[in-house]
């Protein structure tokens, strides 16, 4: 099952529950993603390097989208599913509806294209699985982490 | 923004002769662009080698560790080195995953790096 069919047809249980947490496009407010993050991390059973490696990785879906202006909006939805964590960071709007245009401020000062190389390399062995995609014309970075896998 | 200081090079006399500069709390995407100032702050005195002292920084992620590269490009062209002091396991892990840790000189601490100064 793609992650989000899983995501969205979650019936919360006491081994499944989804959290969403929706931020403006401002770089001091990922914080909160990574706070949600290790939360969840921590509700799935994850060890104290599992979750340190959750929070990173959170971190990380921001990166893929590069700069991203004050109108931009990043939803975060969280899905823990026993010993398992979906998320899915989702760009609102999508790179196409965005003006691209002024706000971007100290983000145009970050080589991206750096950023985004070592990102992957980190969500490479952070998480059991990741990636891009576009969804219902929205951008959406994912991932999903296994407790018990990965390098940690 | 996390709590931060750059301090001036030291005398020789001092724990350190390198421009260094201490960061600490978490480095991310809100912190990479004041990072980026500091470390370019460090290089105006014509120094090839600095020190980037993370013993009090506990996150690191790409945006930041990009602008730690870039200081590390900067001080190859003038034939120097980055040195990093750096303990917190979490950001051992993600200089080990990018295949970093052995471009930056690495120490435990600021002793350690000066023992191995002196021993050059």
């Amino acid at each position: 099952m793609a992650d989000e069919d899983l995501i969205e047809g979650a019936v919360r249980t006491a081994e499944r529950e989804v959290i969403e947490i929706s931020i403006p496009g401002s770089v001091d407010l990922v914080v909160l993603a990574r706070f949600a993050a290790a939360t969840i991390g921590a509700r799935a059973g994850f060890d104290l390097d599992e979750i340190d490696d959750l929070r990173l990785a959170v971190d990380e879906l921001s990166v893929s989208f590069g700069p991203v202006d004050a109108e931009t909006r990043l939803r975060y939805t969280f899905l823990r599913d026993g010993d398992a964590v979906h998320v899915r960071c989702t760009r609102e709007p999508s790179d196409e509806e965005s003006d691209g245009g002024a706000g971007h401020s100290e983000r145009d000062l970050i080589d991206w294209q750096q950023a985004r190389e070592l990102s992957a390399q980190l969500l490479d062995e952070l998480v059991t699985r990741h990636g891009r995609e576009i969804a219902g014309g929205r951008s959406v970075a994912w991932l999903t982490k296994q407790r018990g896998t990965g390098a940690a | 923004m996390e709590g931060s200081m750059t301090s001036p090079p030291q005398p020789a006399d001092g724990a350190l002769d390198l421009p260094t500069l201490e960061v600490h709390g978490e480095l991310d995407l809100a912190v990479a662009p004041w990072l980026r100032d500091q470390l370019d702050a460090l290089y105006v005195g014509g120094a090839d080698s600095i020190v980037v002292d993370l013993s009090d920084a506990t996150f690191l992620d790409s945006t930041a560790l990009g602008v730690l590269v870039g200081a590390l490009n900067r001080s190859r062209e003038r034939g120097g080195l980055v040195h990093l002091v750096v303990q917190e396991p979490q950001i051992l892990r993600v200089l080990a995953i990018t295949g970093l840790e052995d471009e930056f000189a690495l120490h435990q601490d600021r002793v350690e790096l000066q023992r191995r100064k002196g021993e050059q």
